[in-house]
């Protein structure tokens, strides 16, 4: 190989010594062709020095790299979190706030407000009794329940697993709860127009 | 679900089989068990029917709700109505004082049409109009058969049943058969019920039990004693009974204990709420 190399070199050189002879030689001429541009400056200039157009790579990637930087942009504007929903019942409207609005309400006697401890107290401890009897009656309940259980399990294994299982048809259940008055048989309710104004937001 | 395929030739395809063979073993298991248990099992259903309309208030929840309300009154704002209340009246003040000036008035169009106090005399007549079903009527609280009675309190359903010799009132109930759960024999005991009830079973396992043993002469090896479990059911619709002249009666739990047995009554009391 490198014989072959030595060789074309040699060529080379040997041309190019050729050429020059030959451009020496023309310079015994007056003229000088402007079309015989030395070929020295034919091989070195500008448009042979540059690489063969690369675009197909360069673009897709930049364009790419503008489309990123657009995303994490709008990512960053998407991160602020999402407005809180205003609880409507927290905030006092100014309606109430009115001064014009305020109730002139009578100064309380002593017996009044000493009344009105009295039956605050007495109150709460109604209250207790009766929590404390709701309290006794359901541990009795479940007492009764463990009892009925603990019996049936002696009795059969089958029936006390079967009675262990839960009853998935239960639920949902819905019962309607007392009223003031009892309802009245056939009666035709009137239709009730309103119109709802309640304010819905969306997040 | 796993299907398997036996060699046998009449086994055919058969589904769960682990479970089926484990369903098996449990059955002899449990025949071998009942065999051997000496009592005799009977469910009975406790149908109630929930209040209908709220109580009346204790003397102190009374005095409670009127000073409650007294103070609400006091630490409120008046309202656009009590407003309106005042302007007319303060306007019809002013037009009855002698030198009264309607040019001075800031007039709005209307003003006479509708005063608030018009309004609300139009809609205390509109509910004077109205009426409501009574809330309680005496002569429906004193007929025990009825499902209306009482409707401020839970109503237990009670049934003449023959037991051994005699008639007692109870609980509705029949005999445990095999192959059913404790809960569909109370449900068959509320459908054998002459008035045909409809009613919601809350879950699967009984709320209590009642065993008593027979009088000596009649027990033998296999039957010493019966073991009745109660289920609590939840009455859906009160509409009347098929057949009136059935032996039912609806009673409070105040009133249980004039009909059931003093040991039954123990018992049952205790799953019984009052509330």
């Amino acid at each position: 190989m490198t014989l072959a190399l030595s060789r074309s070199l040699c060529k080379v050189l040997s041309r190019q010594t050729a050429s020059s002879s030959f451009v020496l030689g023309e310079h015994h001429h007056a003229v000088q062709s402007p079309w015989f541009a030395p070929v020295m400056t034919l091989k070195t200039s500008a448009p042979l020095r540059a690489e063969p157009k690369k675009r197909k790579k360069v673009d897709p990637r930049r364009e790419q790299m503008a489309r990123e930087r657009l995303k994490k942009k709008l990512k960053k504007l998407e991160r602020v979190p999402p407005e809180l929903i205003p609880i409507e019942d927290f905030m006092t409207p100014n309606k109430c706030l009115d001064e014009t609005r305020e109730r002139s309400s009578p100064k309380l006697s002593f017996e009044e407000s000493e009344g009105r401890a009295l039956l605050l107290k007495e109150w709460s401890r109604y209250k207790q009794k009766q929590h404390k009897a709701e309290v006794q009656a359901l541990e009795l309940v479940l007492e009764a329940q463990r009892e009925a259980l603990e019996e049936l399990k002696l009795e059969s294994e089958e029936l006390y697993q079967a009675a262990l299982k839960p009853d998935t048809l239960l639920f949902p259940f819905v019962h309607e709860g007392p009223v003031y008055t009892p309802p009245i048989p056939k009666y035709d309710a009137p239709d009730g127009k309103y119109n709802d104004v309640t304010k819905v937001y969306t997040q | 679900m796993r299907l398997s395929r036996t060699a046998v030739g009449n086994a055919g395809i058969r589904q769960f089989s682990t479970a089926s063979v484990c369903r098996a073993t449990l059955q002899a298991k449990s025949v071998t068990e009942r065999a051997s248990s000496p009592w005799t099992l009977m469910a009975a259903v406790c149908l109630q029917r929930l209040p209908v309309i709220s109580a009346d208030c204790n003397p102190i929840e009374q005095q409670f709700k009127d000073m409650i309300l007294q103070m609400e009154l006091e630490k409120s704002v008046l309202s656009d109505h009590e407003l309106q209340l005042l302007e007319d009246a303060e306007r019809m003040r002013r037009k009855q004082a002698d030198d009264y000036d309607s040019d001075e008035e800031e007039g709005r169009d209307g003003q006479e049409i509708m005063l608030a106090q018009d309004l609300e005399d139009a809609w205390e007549q509109k509910l004077k109009s109205f009426q409501p079903a009574p809330r309680a009527r005496a002569d429906v609280d004193k007929d025990l058969t009825s499902a209306q009675r009482c409707l401020a309190e839970t109503l237990v359903l009670l049934a003449e049943q023959q037991v051994g010799k005699e008639k007692l009132w109870l609980l509705p109930q029949t005999q445990w058969q095999e192959g059913e759960t404790l809960r569909q024999t109370a449900e068959r005991a509320l459908d054998s019920l002459p008035a045909g009830y409809k009613a919601t079973f809350l879950g699967n396992a009984p709320c209590g039990v009642y065993k008593y043993k027979l009088p000596k002469a009649i027990r033998t090896e296999n039957t010493v004693g019966t073991k009745v479990f109660f289920f609590k059911a939840i009455l859906s619709d009160s509409a009347p009974p098929k057949a009136p002249k059935a032996p039912l009666l609806w009673l409070t739990k105040s009133e249980l204990q004039r009909y059931l047995k003093p040991a039954y009554m123990m018992k049952v009391d205790r799953f019984v709420l009052g509330v």
